[in-house]
């Protein structure tokens, strides 16, 4: 009997929450929390904090390329099952993270370092997060000053941080990236709407380069034998596709509509 | 053993049976149960206390046709971060002092500072700005018979209000002005007429899409009445602080003699 009533009480319960997504507006991220990555591949079962990654403070300071392509970091949470030992031997987060390499005058720490084998060492602490979020918040803001304002995700405009030269982020690690011939980006083209009133889509291979390279779309994410071949639908970009690889979690959002469906190309 | 197995299987179809009943239930019990309405200088207005009672300071009042005069949506609902429902934005003292949230206009430039000011807000009252609700006799502002009792979009184009669209961070406008046109289920019914045009005049496309109306066509199918009445939908916005629901012909328009 108590089964039952039970049941009841969580069908119920069930039915509530199936409700409450439909036709709602949901709570929006906060600017800090937009690229916001939790790693957790091995780090609770070793008795340490999941791995909170932020991307707002790497791509201030680094190319997406040089992280998913030339270190090789998956473009989903979790895929690169990235070990401690990896690190240790100069991998992943340990290409940087090394205890050698200076950035802005300062040596980067050294990621799982072998020196330490506590849980609780303030070093671990750094990537294995286990301080209140609201610390994040603080730099996050005292961050985000410097950058000129964006509407949505992290609230920053980094393409136009980029172009006026406020951030520079490096494209190359001396031993590790391979020096790579120049090819002049594709002019901005337009991609048509299937909505009557809608504005075309204008792409850019010059803005999507600076960050991206050729390697980080071409050819898993988008074939490219030839324009016209694919036919990219919002649905599809919604659900991590095409676009969707990288403008839902990490570069703007998707919300920021105008910002591809532009009539004119932008200067 | 076997008597085990049959009540569990009992008890699944028990719970798939409500799965499919219930939502029948609902859309037809509240169907046309149209939410009483506050007096028209205080609809849209709210009172906001996630911490403040906790605080020991009264809840943070908070009228939304003072600030759509000069406001529009979107400047506290995307560009400020606001979100749609009471007591879900982590608003702080220490963030509006750091100028985010309502600090954004009131920190002494724009609008009152916070210092010293903490009881024009943290009144407690929902009828706190009623006495200021005579500006509206002062010009003539167009009426309607719901809500503010003020046609806010007929307002704006006349110029009596011209509301700012943004603070800070300018937004492309998206030229799109497509009007829909939505059957209903009863012959008698006229169709509700939905104008983009209208909408985006006080709202940025993120404001309703993809949360509210998502761009995959099925989720709209629960799209009914029943539904905005709860909230979903157009009842994200037209229950509580736009023209409400009970202004029926504003959307589905009375029909036009035939010649």
């Amino acid at each position: 009997m108590k089964k039952i009533f039970f049941a009841i009480v969580l069908a119920v319960c069930l039915t509530g929450l199936a409700f409450a997504q439909t036709g709602v507006k949901r709570k929006k991220q906060k600017p800090y929390e937009y690229g916001m990555v939790k790693i957790d591949n091995f780090s609770v079962k070793a008795g340490i904090a999941p791995v909170i990654f932020d991307h707002w403070r790497h791509r201030a300071r680094y190319t997406c390329r040089l992280c998913h392509v030339d270190i090789g970091f998956g473009m989903k949470t979790g895929a690169t099952q990235i070990r401690a030992l990896n690190n240790m031997r100069g991998y992943y987060c340990g290409t940087c993270h090394n205890g050698k390499t200076i950035y802005d005058n300062k040596v980067l720490f050294a990621a799982c370092s072998t020196e330490t084998s506590k849980a609780n060492d303030p070093r671990c602490a750094k990537c294995h997060y286990t301080d209140k979020l609201q610390k994040k918040e603080d730099e996050f803001y005292d961050f985000a000053k410097k950058y000129p304002k964006g509407r949505f995700g992290n609230g920053i405009d980094w393409e136009k941080a980029e172009e006026t030269g406020l951030i520079k982020p490096i494209d190359f690690i001396e031993g590790l990236s391979m020096k790579r011939m120049n090819i002049t980006a594709q002019k901005d083209f337009s991609l048509g709407s299937k909505f009557q009133g809608m504005p075309d889509i204008i792409f850019s291979h010059k803005k999507h380069t600076v960050w991206n390279g050729c390697e980080v779309c071409h050819p898993e994410i988008f074939i490219g034998i030839k324009k016209g071949t694919n036919k990219y639908t919002m649905v599809e970009i919604f659900d991590g596709k095409y676009c969707g690889a990288c403008h839902i979690s990490v570069a703007f959002p998707m919300a920021d509509c105008q910002r591809c469906h532009t009539k004119s190309v932008q200067q | 053993m076997s008597h085990k197995i049959s009540s569990t299987i009992v008890i699944l179809v028990g719970i798939l049976g409500l799965f499919a009943c219930l939502p029948e239930a609902f859309a037809q019990e509240d169907r046309f149960k149209l939410p009483p309405l506050p007096p028209a200088e205080e609809y849209g207005n709210i009172l906001i206390s996630r911490n403040s009672i906790r605080n020991g300071v009264k809840p943070v009042f908070f009228s939304h046709w003072q600030h759509r005069m000069k406001y529009t949506c979107r400047v506290c609902h995307s560009e400020l971060e606001f979100n749609m429902k009471v007591n879900t934005t982590e608003i702080t003292e220490l963030g509006n002092r750091k100028k985010r949230y309502c600090g954004a206009c009131h920190n002494g430039k724009i609008a009152f500072r916070p210092n010293g000011n903490c009881e024009k807000c943290h009144t407690g009252d929902k009828s706190s700005g009623n006495s200021k609700f005579s500006v509206f006799d002062e010009s003539p502002f167009p009426r309607t018979s719901f809500g503010n009792n003020i046609d806010w979009v007929e307002s704006m184009k006349r110029g009596l209000i011209s509301p700012a669209t943004y603070l800070k961070t300018k937004s492309e406008d998206m030229p799109f002005d497509k009007t829909l046109q939505l059957t209903t289920d009863w012959n008698f019914v006229t169709p509700s007429v939905f104008s983009h045009k209208v909408h985006t005049q006080w709202l940025d496309c993120s404001n309703c899409h993809p949360d509210i109306f998502n761009i995959k066509k099925k989720s709209t199918e629960n799209f009914s009445m029943a539904y905005i009445l709860r909230g979903a939908f157009c009842g994200a916005c037209h229950l509580k602080v736009a023209f409400p629901i009970h202004d029926c012909q504003r959307c589905h328009l009375e029909k036009k003699e035939k010649p």
